[in-house]
């Protein structure tokens, strides 16, 4: 069934690599104006999500739905232009290119130059360390602005829907949390639905509404992120003692 | 020593210019196409044909070259070196085809043009005399003024156009262009219509100065590739640095080693060989992943 209010629907995805699945009969979605997290181990399939969404990965059963529209079988190009951002995971910025020209990036499908200019302000408010940095080359930069880099990248597409690879990943435990209160913020102030794929599962779920649980390619558990904090089942798979 | 200086120039000049089509090919696609020097000469029968047998203005027999070249390089991309990276996961594939491009546009040209060495009339008379200090025919000057003015064209598409800054990223990193909304297709046709749009336009200046014959891809090819392993591949500053490095050090080595024999060549490639051991990457080269 095809919801109007959920941004993206997911379902019943099978996806493999070499006959190898990484998804099997995966349904996940998303309400306009939330945060979705995906938990789970390194390798259980959740980038493979965001991969399918994105159509980096072309899946082979099931359907995705973004605002009702089938997105699966699109070219990424057309999809990134229909509204989905991806920050993929690693901090992919354009290495040889300024911080300035990697931001005008991310508005490559956009038209009108005023408009632009002010999703670009935007951008450069939230994240001031990119404005200190506007006309540095990327690879320059620490992994922590990097990271910024790319979350403002995404961000100047206006997406309406924000994929988010291990954001945390590889970043200084301060920075984790700037990043994680830069997410809430764009979702809460900006409206823009996000679906985070996450390590991390105590900031992730602290910081999502909602979660899935992702164990060899299938969903095993989801349901309210404050819930699932507590599930005992998650405490031990996966927030441990630590973190 | 100046009149050194200034062939090394010219030549840079020239070769730059060749270095810069295959650079960009290689950093978009990472394919290595050794069909660049037939381009190259294909660009300069297009101008001969032009200019020299229909005696239209050398400008725009020139910009006969670069469309010629540029709808072939788009064609090849789309028909060949595309659809084999799709369906091919190993490298060595675009590798052979590239090589046998090389040898099919060699049959066209010896098809379509002929054997034999063609030359134009002088695009402009006289020579330069600077006090016996550099002495140069105009036409070389107008030539070297002209590949230097394409060679700025082309960095300030490259660094300032919406289309430049999309082949920019897509050479340093793929997935993310493409998750930025840069249709990987297209943008592949049109980097390779660029690079190969290039070596027609270098085909097409020489032709004026030194002819064109059949046999020019081959070693142009090789000179090309010198060129981009001595700068860096993939880089643009490594391929300008790399055509003007062997343009002067053919320049020095035409005037010093002249006197031993024909060793120009020879010395040039031992030197490249131990500097490419010490520096595998060359001197700009990022191994861009």
């Amino acid at each position: 069934m095809i919801v109007a209010s959920r941004i993206l629907q997911f379902q019943d995805v099978e996806l493999y690599y070499d006959r190898v699945y990484a998804l099997r009969g995966v349904t996940i979605e998303v309400t306009e104006g939330e945060t979705v997290a995906l938990i789970g181990a390194n390798g259980a399939g959740k980038s493979s999500i965001l991969r399918a969404i994105t159509g980096l990965s072309k899946i082979d059963q099931g359907s995705i739905y973004f605002k009702g529209e089938r997105i699966d079988g699109l070219e990424p190009a057309s999809i990134v232009a229909m509204g989905i951002a991806m920050v993929p995971e690693g901090r992919r910025v354009f290495p040889f290119m300024s911080v300035k020209d990697n931001l005008m990036m991310g508005a490559f499908t956009r038209k009108g130059k005023a408009e632009i200019r002010r999703t670009l302000d935007g951008v450069l408010e939230r994240f001031p360390r990119l404005k200190e940095r506007y006309r540095q080359s990327a690879g320059t930069l620490s992994g922590g602005e990097q990271q910024m880099l790319v979350i403002g990248r995404a961000l100047m597409t206006r997406p309406r829907l924000l994929l988010l690879d291990e954001p945390s990943l590889g970043i200084a435990p301060k920075l984790v949390q700037d990043i994680a209160r830069s997410i809430v913020r764009i979702n809460r102030d900006d409206g823009v639905s996000v679906l985070l794929v996450e390590q991390n599962s105590r900031m992730a779920l602290s910081i999502s509404h909602r979660a899935f649980a992702i164990t060899t390619g299938s969903v095993v558990i989801s349901g309210e992120s404050r819930d699932l904090l507590n599930d005992s089942r998650i405490k031990a798979a996966y927030l441990g003692g630590s973190v | 020593m100046e009149q050194v200086v200034a062939n090394g120039v010219y030549l840079g000049s020239q070769y730059a210019m060749i270095a810069l089509g295959l650079t960009l090919i290689f950093a978009l696609m990472n394919v290595l196409n050794f069909a660049h020097g037939q381009m190259y000469v294909i660009g300069g029968f297009v101008t001969y044909t032009f200019y020299g047998q229909f005696e239209v203005p050398f400008l725009l027999a020139l910009l006969m070259s670069c469309a010629t070249l540029a709808i072939l390089g788009a064609l090849i991309e789309k028909f060949l070196f595309g659809p084999v990276i799709r369906r091919s996961a190993r490298e060595e594939s675009t590798m052979l085809l590239a090589a046998g491009i090389a040898f099919l546009l060699d049959a066209v040209i010896l098809l379509v043009f002929g054997e034999k060495q063609r030359g134009v009339p002088k695009i402009v008379d006289g020579v330069f005399n600077w006090d016996f200090r550099i002495i140069m025919p105009y036409d070389r000057m107008l030539i070297c003024g002209l590949a230097i003015l394409s060679i700025g064209a082309f960095i300030a598409f490259m660094q300032f156009s919406r289309t430049g800054r999309a082949l920019r990223a897509l050479a340093q990193d793929r997935t993310a262009a493409q998750l930025m909304g840069v249709n990987v297709n297209r943008y592949s046709m049109i980097g390779f219509a660029l690079g190969a749009m290039l070596a027609g336009l270098v085909g097409g200046l020489l032709v004026t100065i030194t002819g064109v014959n059949l046999g020019m891809g081959g070693p142009t090819s090789i000179k090309a590739f010198m060129m981009v392993m001595i700068g860096g591949a993939g880089v643009i500053s490594g391929a300008i640095a790399g055509g003007f490095i062997l343009g002067m050090l053919e320049a020095v080595g035409l005037a010093v080693l002249s006197q031993y024999g024909d060793i120009t060549y020879l010395v040039i490639f031992i030197a490249l060989m131990i500097f490419l051991a010490i520096r595998p990457h060359g001197l700009m080269g990022k191994p861009w992943g």
